[in-house]
């Protein structure tokens, strides 16, 4: 036997091995879970022969365009406001340490393992009509104290409650590793604390802000329970737009279509993730 | 730094508070969501454990969970260590399909699932949502299976050899048994994703395999239902001893040692 | 020398090559090779180690020695027994591990036991055996402790007890005590030299620091690229160098370039000399290397018979505490050479001085 068709044996049987060790996974994925996307991209395409109207649809409609646009600045919102709440809480977290961080994060952990339904409806009671916020509102001389519930504003408040765990958690696993004596270096070198952070600490956190927005505006854009439960009905998101059409129209082929449009929208935003960043890094 | 800390406290105010609020209205005899509570009595958890229309989504979520659970792991655990341990044609691809499932939104796979399943008659069916579910679990269980592997000392399987243990020995006396915390951890995040998986279910348990999440979705949306407040401060009491069993379990050791330095020095 | 050493006794006595390397080959792409063609012939209870820099192919042979990697081509013989066709686990070769790989989930009893357990020897046997092997190394009072719960030094000993254990044929060590202080470090050379002394095992020992390889060895394996340089006593391999890496690989060294055939050589800078020139080059052109620790300063003036004398002109002192090592040049030549603290308490950078060494501490390298 030669050098070379020994190696090649060998490698063989390892793919074989491989492949065997895979095949399962791989079936299972396969069956369960590209078929039945499969048959989503193929509904938004046929009825009952190839067409396109469900997509002329959505994009002729104004009331489509209005969801589209308004999930997007939803998401923004969301993610900007969890990324303005978790930055100076993860960065305090990191800094200060000790008992202060471990409180900080039980608290973290508690919210992020609690599941969303039950923290939807934690927001249900505190903006209801009957709840304590707008009792504070109240008694601060707002009269009649302004509806909270089922608006645009609640749906985007708890949704940012929700998310903010995964912002903190993305951003304290990037900052626990920056050596904070590069910060020193640099007030030595004569820079004020402020320009040391700005100049040396924030960028080296700029990984962990990436990952925190594109995790939370990804979550954002396809959040189904929180906005149905809260929000306004006339203002749907896209994933509750679905919803309706699924549950209200049996409209196959149109939800079809509007998941398509969402899938897209959300691989986009993934490849240009991935196209920076590396997709294998998003969840640390 | 003073600025940042209040910053801070805000930001863990605004995290708990909310959570906290679901507690003292499980005891609230208000017939609707008001708060505060007009007076307290445990009248809805008693209602909550009397009412199969409870009880019986919480038995099927726990089910769905471990079942979820099982064939997860079975699934994932060949297919890390072909992951983390060879090189070969097709291994990005593979790892893009093993991530899939957790890039494309909850709400399109469930589409897919309504008319998929619809076809292949296991709609409304605990069958049904096992087999989403353990889809949705995939990416989860092998994140924390493949890291726990790629942080895997192979040597300890060379030494095992080395020993004289054959390759099927080495896997059960030695690989399996200093993986299992990893196994056991990745096997844990598929069975809480199925468990606290709402979106799938919505659309396809119905009533006969109706799940906690849809339940509560459900009596949250239709009938203002109080009882919610219930399963929500279960769920919460649950994450709540979860979370801190861990440092009470720190604790307890820390003062044993200290009890038993304190005897050995007397 | 207790029970275990006393039954390992009697499988020393044979000489002649005992664990013998032919040829051998490994490369992982089929093009390019990591080891290539290496042969060595290691008698029983020899004590030899292989030295190289990283990537020298010489732990890749180690493993190969193992059965952890399979030879592309050659042959490993053990006790007149072909063993590359040979999987790990029936090769009876014991190896400690450079990160020492010991099982986080037993005991440092149970880690002992696990040879003989695989063996399936009765549980007496194993119990008595392991607490013998750990007796050996001085842990008879940490059985029952988890590895976490131990040393670095501690680890290892558990280590090299649980691949002596079983009486293996061989003992591998792969840079063993890489992780460990200095201190500890020497400690552990001796208590492994002292095993070695009671078990007569034959043992290869896998290391990149020479003064390891040193005071360890019976022989040094000297590994660059694949090949190995040099196979022999420590001492040759300091004194007489086959190859200008080995002389530049083990110790400090000042090489001059040589030429010429017939027993006088022309030495760059030092002119024309006689020396001894075995093995002969072919091309005639040699390398000179002059120990630093060989030359003395050289306080008379003119020739001095037997000894090459050159001027030299300080550029940098290296103090060491017992010796100083002078950095300078003579002429065109670069030098090197360490003197006792004692004679050099008036040097200073820029001092110029005479330097002399013997034309018998000179060795030619063939180039």
């Amino acid at each position: 036997m030669t050098q070379g068709t020994g190696i090649m044996m060998q490698q063989r049987a390892g793919r074989r091995t491989t492949w065997l060790l895979l095949l399962p996974v791989l079936v299972f994925l396969a069956v369960f879970f590209l078929v039945p996307l499969g048959q989503v991209l193929y509904f938004s395409v046929m009825d009952p022969t190839f067409t396109l109207h469900h997509y002329l649809a959505f994009f002729t409609d104004d009331f489509y365009w209005r969801v589209l646009f308004g999930t997007f600045r939803t998401t923004a919102i969301v993610t900007a406001f969890s990324l303005l709440l978790s930055y100076p809480l993860s960065y305090a977290i990191v800094r200060l340490g000790g008992g202060f961080a471990t409180a900080m994060l039980l608290i973290v952990a508690m919210s992020f393992w609690t599941s969303f339904l039950v923290r939807t409806f934690a927001w249900m009671v505190i903006l209801g009509n009957n709840g304590p916020l707008r009792a504070i509102l109240a008694t601060m001389g707002w009269t009649p104290p302004p509806e909270l519930l089922f608006t645009r504003f609640s749906s985007t408040l708890a949704m940012v409650h929700l998310l903010v765990p995964f912002m903190v958690l993305a951003l304290y696993s990037v900052m626990k590793k920056i050596d904070y004596t590069l910060v020193r270096a640099a007030i030595s070198l004569g820079a004020t604390p402020f320009e040391a952070f700005r100049r040396v600490f924030l960028p080296l956190s700029a990984p962990g802000i990436v990952n925190g927005c594109t995790l939370v505006f990804i979550m954002c854009l396809g959040f189904y329970v929180t906005p149905v439960l809260l929000g306004s009905p006339r203002e749907q998101m896209i994933a509750g737009l679905i919803g309706t059409q699924i549950e209200e129209f049996l409209e196959f082929g149109e939800a079809s279509a509007t998941a398509v449009i969402l899938l897209c929208v959300t691989m986009t935003v993934f490849a240009i993730y991935n196209r920076f960043v590396g997709l294998d890094k998003l969840w640390g | 730094m003073r600025i940042v800390i209040a910053l801070a406290l805000l930001s863990a105010l605004f995290i708990l508070g909310p959570l906290l609020i679901v507690v003292p209205m499980s005891f609230s005899t208000a017939k609707s969501f008001a708060f505060p509570p007009p007076d307290y009595w445990l009248g809805y958890y008693r209602a909550f454990f009397a009412d199969i229309r409870w009880t019986q989504p919480v038995i099927n979520s726990v089910l769905i969970a471990l079942a979820t659970m099982l064939l997860t792991m079975a699934l994932v655990i060949p297919a890390s260590f072909a992951m983390v341990r060879q090189r070969f044609l097709g291994r990005s691809a593979m790892n893009l399909l093993l991530m899939m499932p957790m890039i494309v939104p909850h709400i399109v796979m469930a589409l897919g699932y309504y008319s998929y399943f619809g076809h292949l008659k296991i709609i409304h069916s605990p069958l049904g949502v096992v087999l989403a579910h353990t889809c949705l679990s995939v990416p989860v269980c092998y994140l924390i299976i493949a890291a726990a592997l790629k942080g895997f000392d192979r040597n300890l399987e060379r030494a095992a050899m080395n020993l004289g243990a054959s390759p099927l020995r080495t896997f059960w006396e030695v690989t399996f048994p200093v993986l299992r915390p990893g196994f056991l951890v990745g096997g844990l995040f598929a069975f809480i994703h199925s468990f606290d998986e709402a979106v799938v279910a919505i659309f396809i348990s119905g009533q006969a395999a109706s799940t906690l999440p849809r339940k509560m979705f459900d009596s949250i949306r239709i009938e203002a239902d109080p009882i919610v407040s219930v399963v929500s401060t279960l769920l919460f009491a649950a994450v709540l001893l979860a979370v801190l069993s861990p440092l009470l379990w720190r604790a307890i050791s820390n003062t044993r040692r200290q009890v038993q330095s304190g005897t050995a020095t007397a | 020398m207790n029970a275990f050493a006393g039954r390992m006794e009697g499988r020393q006595g044979v000489t002649g090559s005992y664990l013998e390397i032919r040829d051998l080959v490994k490369s992982y792409d089929g093009y390019q090779q990591a080891v290539r063609g290496i042969s060595l012939a290691i008698a029983k209870g020899e004590f030899v180690s292989f030295l190289g820099p990283s990537g020298s192919g010489k732990t890749t042979t180690l493993m190969m020695v193992a059965g952890f990697e399979q030879p592309t081509a050659g042959r490993i013989v053990l006790g007149g027994r072909e063993i590359a066709p040979v999987p790990p686990h029936k090769r009876n070769i014991g190896m400690v591990f450079q990160n020492y790989a010991l099982f986080p989930h037993m005991t440092a009893a149970e880690n002992v036991g696990f040879p003989l357990r695989m063996r399936k020897r009765p549980a007496a046997e194993i119990t008595r055996r392991s607490r013998e092997a750990l007796a050996m190394v001085g842990l008879a009072d940490f059985a029952g402790r988890q590895p976490r719960e131990l040393s670095g030094g501690q680890q290892q000993r558990v280590a090299l007890a649980r691949a002596l254990v079983f009486e293996p044929d061989v003992l591998l060590l792969d840079e063993p005590l890489g992780a460990l202080d200095k201190n500890l470090r020497e400690h552990m050379q001796v208590e492994i030299k002292r095993i070695h002394r009671e078990l007569g095992i034959t043992t290869i020992y896998v290391t990149h620091d020479q003064t390891e390889a040193m005071t360890m060895s019976d022989r040094i394996a000297v590994f660059s690229q694949g090949v190995v340089e040099q196979f022999a006593a420590p001492l040759d391999v300091y004194l007489r160098p086959a190859t200008r890496f080995v002389g530049g690989f083990v110790g400090d060294s000042n090489f001059f370039e040589a030429s010429g055939r017939t027993g006088m050589l022309e030495v760059a800078g030092l002119g024309t000399l006689s020396l001894p020139q075995a093995p002969v080059s072919a091309s005639g052109r040699y390398d000179v290397l002059v120990r630093p620790e060989a030359i003395g300063l050289w306080r008379g003036s003119g020739d001095r018979a037997g000894h090459c004398v050159v001027p030299f002109t300080v550029t940098a002192l290296v103090n060491y505490g017992d010796s100083v090592l002078l950095i300078g040049s003579s002429g065109d030549l670069s030098l090197r050479a360490r003197i006792p603290f004692m004679l050099a308490t008036d040097i200073r950078e820029g001092t110029a001085l005479s330097l002399s060494w013997r034309h018998a501490d000179m060795h030619c390298i063939p180039a």
